[in-house]
């Protein structure tokens, strides 16, 4: 949303006549007319700004309001104007009456101002004015389109759940309740964003969560002064700005209902943003980010095994390029004499040192990747295969890179992929350019440093003040029974599965 | 955000001293580098010839022109082998880098000369590891060999260097001397070290030119042959096969071996064992003021092959191969002993045992080893020999057939 950070100001500006618009409206007045002309007018006479007027008796006529494609038309015909002009009462029709007798849907209220009832016609609400009477119902049918509940994207699994979450906040959070039918779930939500007034619900189970962590992202939420909220990491950003700096992710998101249910078990608060299918939880350790939901589907002992090699891929991610930049400039000593043999006649006749060679198909690789990601789906193919050819071999064949360091970037590319959270592989990515910097100025020493000052920050953080390290270090040692290895369900009880509580 | 200056300023600070730490500041390039495989020591008048065999990298490479030699020797004369080492720039583009050494060769004159002037450097030099071995070339040039062009490796110093590891594993009369060993010994009290020879047979002009590669039958081979025996750091002798064969047994290196001896009961023909485990003992003594050493070996094996036709299964016949073998190992050794004192070098480390055991006597005794070694010292040797399995056939097919 860079692009719009120049008209802010003005955006401020409009913000404050709409506001001052809506106080301007003052008071509902008796005659129909005037308030359906007032709404309209502030709505801008919208071309989906629907106005129905119905005489539902001989002296008593009512309008109804809302915004094409917000509501569910068929409730609104079956259970309100259907009910409406079917209804037989002659005399002293009220509002309150309406609202207790005749509509038919489950959520009806007042108005509490005028300016109440036109601010909810944007939230998909039906408003019903009556002639005569200063004030107008709510009436909730919001209903949209909306895609139906399919598989993961974004972290499928083999065996367990398929289904993921929308881009609607309430089929999320029944889809999380209908995992745990629990009366201590919680769910509250609020409103942010000054213009999109986007929902947010905060979801945890009361006596598991520390109320503390609630509390404070209650406050920091509320706090949010922004104009739009399209996603989670609008809030994300928003709320970890005041809080130390780092590049490693400290809410995890998942489009998966099993592990936010998992989570609020496990005492985190799982935070709904309406219009995306991605839900947070916090806190989130780096453990976290190293567990799929799937390690719980299959058998402890595979689970376990798969975790380790997850940390070894994370290793190679890390620091792959780096040693074998740092071993072939600084310590060919150290590699075996047969391979070195082998790697010199690779390197013979490339024109560049070991790290620009690194930089330039690290650079390309990544250049595929974010290729891949952007382009419509059906072109992907291409791309692949072009990279395939120009990485693969069309740079060794000329004699650019050699056949060496293509393993390497490869190896280092696929292990980036195992981290099942996308969130972090991406600082994993950025350091390991800084640790190839280090690895060609000062060999494995650089390496050694990176890695201590890597350590020092990670062990430095905290989510939401729990140690982001843990249960590693601090070592806990029952938590840590889940932390890197996965064991079985019987040795832990889901309280202390947690990396996160230990208030003992 | 303080603290996070503090653990920048730090991370920099930290950077920073790298870039005082010059030795950390080495960093070469692969392709500016020359990997020396072996290295070879000659003596020319008052200088050191000292050649080198350095991979060609291009001829290891997938698109390797089948014209260019695998390897590339460079020789240089100069008094100490470090300044020889440095003076090869003049001929290559690129710096001998001598960490990947595997194999040594001194030549004869070197070795008799003594060895520790080019080991000093070999030690000094830190980047070298002290994992390559070494050997006396036999009645040729260390030069002919560095430049030998060896049939089953690519790599001639690889070829040699495995060839030595292997054959002092399953055949013991070679000794596949580490350099860390001889450093030891060199300077331990009580014994002292040896090398293994390394001969060329065969046309060796031939040998060091491709052409040796291009027959089934090479024009040049080389030949572990013998092992060298050394007082201090000069070569004074060789043992024969035999001999070297009881210097393995006796210092624990037979791992694996093939003994050969006459059949029993005056059997026509020959059997041999394959040595699986063998274990030598030394137990100092003194008698009558006198050093004693017993040397006890105990080994297993199986039958490898029998030429006589004898029954295996009679447990009286089995007795006597087992005595027949363990005398036939009994005189290797005491051949190999008798030699050594002949050159009067304990080579064995008999001296050690004493220095042990026995450590107020070896102070009076450290003195006049050598002498000791020659003449008084008493050495008694039992050879067991245990044959365990004959092999997947019991009797030689003659016997089963006559039954």
């Amino acid at each position: 949303m860079d692009r719009q950070q120049p008209q802010h100001h003005i955006q401020i500006q409009s913000e404050r006549e709409q506001s001052d618009q809506l106080k301007n409206v003052g008071e509902f007045r008796s005659a129909l007319k005037d308030n359906v002309n007032t709404i309209s007018k502030i709505l801008g006479s919208s071309s989906d700004l629907i106005v129905r007027e119905l005489s539902i008796s001989d002296h008593s006529k009512v309008a109804l309001l809302y915004l094409d494609g917000m509501i569910d038309l068929k409730t609104a015909q079956d259970s309100v104007i259907g009910p409406l002009l079917n209804q037989s009462q002659e005399e002293e029709i009220t509002l309150d009456y309406l609202a207790n007798r005749v509509i038919e849907t489950g959520e009806v209220s007042t108005a509490n101002s005028f300016s109440e009832a036109i601010e909810q016609i944007v939230f998909g609400s039906l408003i019903l004015l009556m002639e005569g009477e200063q004030g107008a119902l709510i009436i909730s049918i919001a209903e949209w389109e909306d895609r139906t509940v399919m598989e993961s994207k974004a972290q499928p699994a083999v065996r367990g759940p398929q289904n993921s979450f929308t881009e609607k906040l309430r089929t999320n959070t029944t889809l999380v309740r209908r995992k745990v039918k629990d009366t201590r779930v919680r769910l509250d939500s609020l409103f942010v964003g000054n213009f999109t007034k986007t929902e947010i619900a905060l979801m945890y189970m009361d006596g598991v969560v520390d109320n503390k962590i609630v509390k404070e992202l209650h406050q920091s939420l509320k706090s949010i002064n922004k104009d739009q909220i399209l996603e989670g990491e609008y809030i994300e950003e928003i709320i970890l700005s005041n809080k130390q700096f780092t590049i490693f992710p400290r809410f995890y998101n998942t489009d998966r209902p099993d592990t936010v249910a998992a989570g609020i078990l496990e005492g985190r608060i799982a935070i709904f943003i309406e219009g995306t299918p991605f839900a947070l939880l916090a806190p989130s350790l780096f453990v976290d980010f190293l567990q799929s939901a799937e390690d719980y589907y299959q058998s402890y002992l595979y689970s376990s095994l798969i975790r380790v090699l997850r940390y070894f891929s994370l290793c190679i991610c890390l620091f792959a390029p780096s040693i074998y930049i740092a071993l072939t400039t600084f310590h060919q000593d150290m590699i075996p004499t047969h391979l070195l043999i082998s790697i010199a006649g690779q390197r013979e006749g490339t024109p560049f040192p070991a790290f620009i060679e690194a930089l330039i198909m690290e650079v390309t690789f990544e250049i595929l990747r974010e290729a891949g990601i952007r382009m419509p789906r059906t072109i992907g193919q291409a791309v692949s295969i072009v990279g395939t050819i120009v990485i693969g071999q069309a740079a060794v064949e000329a004699g650019i890179v050699s056949a060496a360091m293509v393993i390497v970037v490869a190896i280092t590319a696929i292990s980036s992929f195992v981290i099942p959270a996308y969130n972090l592989a991406i600082p994993i990515r950025i350091v390991r350019f800084i640790f190839m910097l280090l690895a060609t100025t000062f060999g494995s020493y650089g390496i050694t440093i990176g890695w201590v000052l890597l350590l020092i920050h990670l062990c430095h953080l905290n989510s939401f003040g729990v140690p982001y390290m843990g249960p590693i270090a601090p070592y806990r040692k029952r938590a840590a029974r889940d932390a890197i290895l996965r064991f079985p369900f019987r040795s832990r009880d889901v309280k202390q599965m947690s990396g996160t509580e230990n208030q003992e | 955000m303080n603290k996070y200056c503090k653990i920048f300023s730090c991370g920099c600070l930290l950077i920073i001293t790298a870039l005082m730490l010059s030795g950390c500041w080495n960093r070469n390039e692969l392709i500016d580098l020359s990997i020396v495989l072996a290295l070879g020591v000659d003596k020319v008048g008052n200088e050191y010839e000292v050649s080198v065999q350095a991979i060609d990298p291009s001829s290891m490479s997938r698109n390797r022109s089948t014209n260019r030699a695998p390897t590339t020797v460079f020789s240089e004369r100069e008094p100490t082998v470090f300044e020889a080492l440095r003076k090869m720039t003049t001929k290559s583009p690129r710096r001998m880098y001598v960490s990947h050494l595997r194999f040594i060769v001194f030549d004869e004159a070197t070795a008799r000369e003594g060895i520790h002037n080019p080991l000093d450097f070999l030690f000094r030099e830190q980047e070298i590891r002290p994992d390559f071995n070494m050997a006396v070339a036999k009645d040729c040039k260390a030069k002919d060999i560095i430049g030998f062009v060896s049939p089953t490796e690519v790599l001639p110093g690889m070829d040699m260097y495995k060839s030595l590891k292997i054959s002092q594993r399953v055949w013991s009369p070679t000794s596949a001397v580490n350099v860390r060993e001889i450093m030891s010994k060199l300077v331990m009290e009580g014994v002292e070290p040896v090398l293994t020879g390394l001969a060329l047979h065969g046309d060796i002009k031939q040998g060091g030119t491709s052409e040796n590669v291009k027959k089934p039958v090479p024009l040049a081979n080389y030949v572990y042959e013998g092992i060298g025996v050394f007082k201090d750091d000069k070569l004074i002798g060789w043992m024969n096969e035999d001999e070297s064969r009881g210097y393995s047994y006796i210092t624990n290196n037979a791992k694996s071996s093939v003994a050969r001896a006459k059949c029993p009961d005056g059997g026509k023909g020959w059997f041999n064992v394959e040595l699986i485990r063998s274990k030598a003992k030394i137990e100092p003594s003194i008698k009558n003021d006198r050093p004693h050493i017993k040397v006890r070996v105990q080994s297993q094996g199986n039958i490898g092959e029998v030429q006589c036709a004898v029954d295996l299964m009679d447990p009286e016949m089995h007795r006597k191969f087992q005595e027949t073998i363990s005398n036939k190992l009994n005189v290797a050794l005491d051949g190999s002993v008798k030699r050594a004192k002949e050159y009067g070098v304990d080579v064995f480390g008999f001296g050690e045992a004493f220095h042990r055991k026995y450590p107020k006597h070896w102070r009076e005794w450290k003195g006049r080893w050598g002498e000791m070694f020659k003449n008084e010292l008493v050495v008694d040797i039992q050879v067991e020999f245990q044959i365990l399995l004959h092999g997947k056939i019991n009797n030689p097919f003659t016997v089963e057939q006559s039954k």
